[in-house]
């Protein structure tokens, strides 16, 4: 028997591992799941295919028109007949279904992109105060920043009135004071009364050289805001004016929301975006308040603030990387949601501007070709929508797995 | 030789929907610099929010100081602006909390937690800030312990995060540090590790040590004074081995009568103060204590007890009737 002496025995010594992080463990989980892998397959077709098309496959909508191509089956090599090949086949207009599906499908993406970057960016940022400053006291400097964007958001529809857009500046004014002399007559009526009135003259005074009848609606509202002002507002308020206003974006159906956004900006691919963006916002704000909150009750939140940590660095370091996840898993399954509800918007002729192509509008302008056979001009553009939707799906919920830290591989 | 804290007539409620909470109900005491304060009582009865009250990291709302003084190095804390306080925390004040699982932000590594308060209170660029990080962590005895800064907090185990949680309190050399029951999370073997690692630091590094806990135990090795606080009031107050000999309130008593002794017979049952701690919503008039009391008298529920001074050394006592506790327990 050989001898051997312990130095010679393999220890790995658990110090020196390697130092792998929760992303770096969620990717390999994301990798090694199949329904991930393929979501994550289509999703780069997709991308890629729409990426390419786009900058090296030019296409010009309003010249493509050929009437003795019209709604001619999908062929897959060029005739005598018909010198070229389409693959998807024709449309009504004898446009290639195929070209029209990789275009479209940047328009399709695009919107996606840009309208969940809307509702994130605006919804996240709401959320994010709500959440935050509803378990945190406000610094004095914030309480005096709330009351001024307070008062001057308040007074904005006496301002309107009144047509005189300076008084919302003089009620911002009115709400840092109102913050800074906190202690002034603090609970007594009569500091309701000072505020108000000073609301009172702020609103009616410049609205008497427009009418006395505009002045008096214009001083009962300015009274009204000033008696809001002169509460001792806090981060609660704060929160349930954004979850109160998410609320009332989330009463209305979402399609018709969006279809009434896109009625008063008037039709286009833009304003599709916009419409689609805003109705997603309280989606995000009230994810990102909840996990906002959970996070907040968190220890190292509260070690943070023992060493000393100012709001901004304990948002920025503890809060924001801690909600990721969630976030960017709604972020993936909401673009498949965006897709569809721009397909929505474009089948009933508000979203794209008819040439243009766009998938949606592919199938408003198609399925009426139906019930004479022509299937192929339906079935390419929805199989396109119905992929796009399966394919963000699935790596939505590979994501879901991926970053639950429950499930971590040691 | 002006005590490093001062505290006077504390009072800290919390505003929730069932009633107001009395969690701290007028407590007074004061600690010298590089004393080590043990803070004992049982689940509930004010001592962690005491803790957070001198940090002043009380959440508010619901939460509010309501009156009374902290003097830290002659300063009122409470009288600070925000802004002033932040720089108090963490720099000469540190804290330390109970679940080393929780305390630490899972998505950095250690060392950048760590190196992050010395930036931020040492204005230290980031290589002094890692390389004193990698020192800390020597310190408080991770080995390897700059191979170490580059993990992440669930590479270490609970003992280790609680050490590491340590140097992150030490960071700044903090004239004070508030340890709010950092081992009741621990198994027995690495309580001790963390308990004798305390203990060499304070003696090195010449802090003052306010250590809270429930474990009569780990103050006795630890500290020379201790509060015992019940219900938001201290009870009693002064030298360890002073209390420990002559309890002279009856929650002491029964606190130091439910420990289990190594000396013990055999199937010798442990005894356990009867009742519940008082509802801190709806406090009773007298003593809080008069309810679950095998001393109890007309006076006890009439009327508080002030905490007074008994005998010649340091040693308070809030009770009507402590000479008759001290002679039974002796």
């Amino acid at each position: 028997m050989a001898e051997i002496t312990p130095n010679e025995v393999g220890i790995t010594d658990f110090a020196l591992r390697e130092h792998r992080s929760l992303w770096y463990d969620a990717w390999r989980r994301l990798i090694s799941s199949n329904t991930a892998r393929l979501g994550m397959f289509i999703v780069a077709l997709f991308v890629l295919s729409s990426v390419y098309a786009h900058y090296f496959w030019p296409y010009e909508p309003k010249s493509d028109l050929d009437y003795s191509l019209k709604l001619k089956p999908p062929i897959l090599a060029p005739t005598e007949e018909i010198e070229s090949a389409h693959y998807f086949g024709t449309d009504k207009l004898g446009r290639d279904i195929f070209r029209r599906v990789i275009h479209g499908g940047w328009n399709s993406l695009r919107v996606g992109f840009v309208a969940v970057g809307i509702s994130l960016s605006i919804g996240g940022l709401l959320g994010l105060l709500a959440g935050f400053f509803e378990s945190t006291p406000l610094s004095s400097r914030e309480h005096i920043f709330l009351h001024g964007l307070i008062g001057a958001v308040l007074s904005l529809l006496s301002a309107w009135i009144a047509n005189q857009y300076f008084q919302a500046v003089l009620f911002a004014g009115l709400g840092a004071v109102a913050a800074i002399y906190n202690r002034f007559l603090a609970g007594k009526p009569a500091r309701f009364l000072s505020f108000g009135l000073a609301g009172a003259i702020f609103s009616g005074a410049p609205a008497l050289l427009v009418s006395p009848y505009i002045a008096l609606v214009c001083a009962i509202l300015g009274a009204l805001v000033g008696v809001i002002l002169s509460q001792p507002l806090g981060g609660q308020f704060l929160s349930s004016i954004i979850m109160r206003a998410m609320d009332i974006i989330l009463s209305f159906p979402g399609y018709l929301l969006a279809i009434a956004i896109v009625a008063f900006l008037g039709p286009g691919l833009e304003k599709g975006m916009i419409a689609i963006g805003v109705v997603g916002i309280p989606v995000y704000a009230r994810l990102v308040r909840s996990v906002v909150l959970s996070v907040m009750q968190k220890e190292y939140i509260l070690a943070a603030a023992s060493v000393g940590e100012g709001h901004g660095r304990i948002l920025s370091r503890h809060v924001v990387p801690n909600i990721l996840s969630p976030i960017i898993v709604q972020t993936t399954m909401g673009l498949a949601n965006a897709i569809l509800s721009a397909a929505a918007l474009g089948f009933l002729g508000l979203g794209a501007i008819p040439p243009e192509p766009e998938w949606g509008a592919m199938l408003g302008d198609s399925y009426r070709y139906l019930a004479s056979g022509a299937w192929w001009a339906v079935v390419f553009p929805g199989l396109a929508i119905m992929l796009s939707v399966l394919g963000f799906n699935l790596l939505g919920d590979g994501l879901r797995d991926a970053l639950d830290p429950k499930l971590r591989i040691i | 030789m002006e005590p490093l804290l001062k505290i006077k007539d504390l009072v800290t409620r919390f505003y929730t929907e069932d009633g107001v909470v009395h969690a701290v109900n007028g407590i007074s005491y004061q600690m010298d610099a590089s004393e080590t304060l043990g803070v004992v009582g049982e689940s509930g009865c004010g001592k962690s929010v005491h803790a957070l009250s001198i940090m002043r990291l009380i959440t508010s709302p619901p939460g509010k100081i309501e009156g009374g003084e902290i003097l830290f190095d002659g300063r009122d804390l409470l009288k600070l602006t925000s802004n002033e306080m932040r720089h108090i925390r963490g720099a000469e004040i540190a804290m330390v909390f109970q679940d080393p699982m929780t305390s630490l932000n899972p998505v950095f590594t250690v060392g950048f937690q760590i190196s992050e308060a010395l930036m931020l209170h040492r204005a230290m660029n980031k290589k002094e800030a890692r390389e004193q990080a990698g020192e800390l962590l020597t310190l408080v005895g991770i080995p390897a312990a700059r191979q170490r800064l580059d993990d992440y907090p669930h590479q270490f185990s609970g003992g280790m995060r609680q050490r590491a949680m340590i140097a992150m309190a030490l960071s700044c050399d903090p004239k004070l540090l508030i340890a709010d029951e950092p081992t009741t999370a621990l198994d027995v073997t690495i309580q001790a590790q963390i308990v004798n690692l305390v203990k060499r630091l304070q003696e090195d590094l010449g802090m003052a040590v306010m250590w809270i806990t429930h474990d009569l135990g780990v103050v006795a090795e630890l500290a020379r004074n201790i509060n015992v606080m019940y219900a938001g009031y201290i009870v009693e107050r002064g030298n360890v081995k002073q209390i420990y000999k002559y309890p002279s309130h009856p929650y002491t008593n029964g606190l130091l009568g439910s420990l289990p002794r190594l000396n013990e017979a055999p199937g010798t049952k442990l005894v356990s103060i009867p009742g519940l701690p008082p509802d801190l919503v709806a406090l009773p008039r007298g003593c809080p204590f008069a309810a679950r009391c095998t001393y109890v008298v007309d006076q006890c529920i009439e009327e508080m007890p002030p905490l007074q001074k008994i005998g010649a050394q340091e040693h308070y006592v809030a009770c009507w009737r402590w000479e008759d506790v001290r002679r039974r327990a002796a």
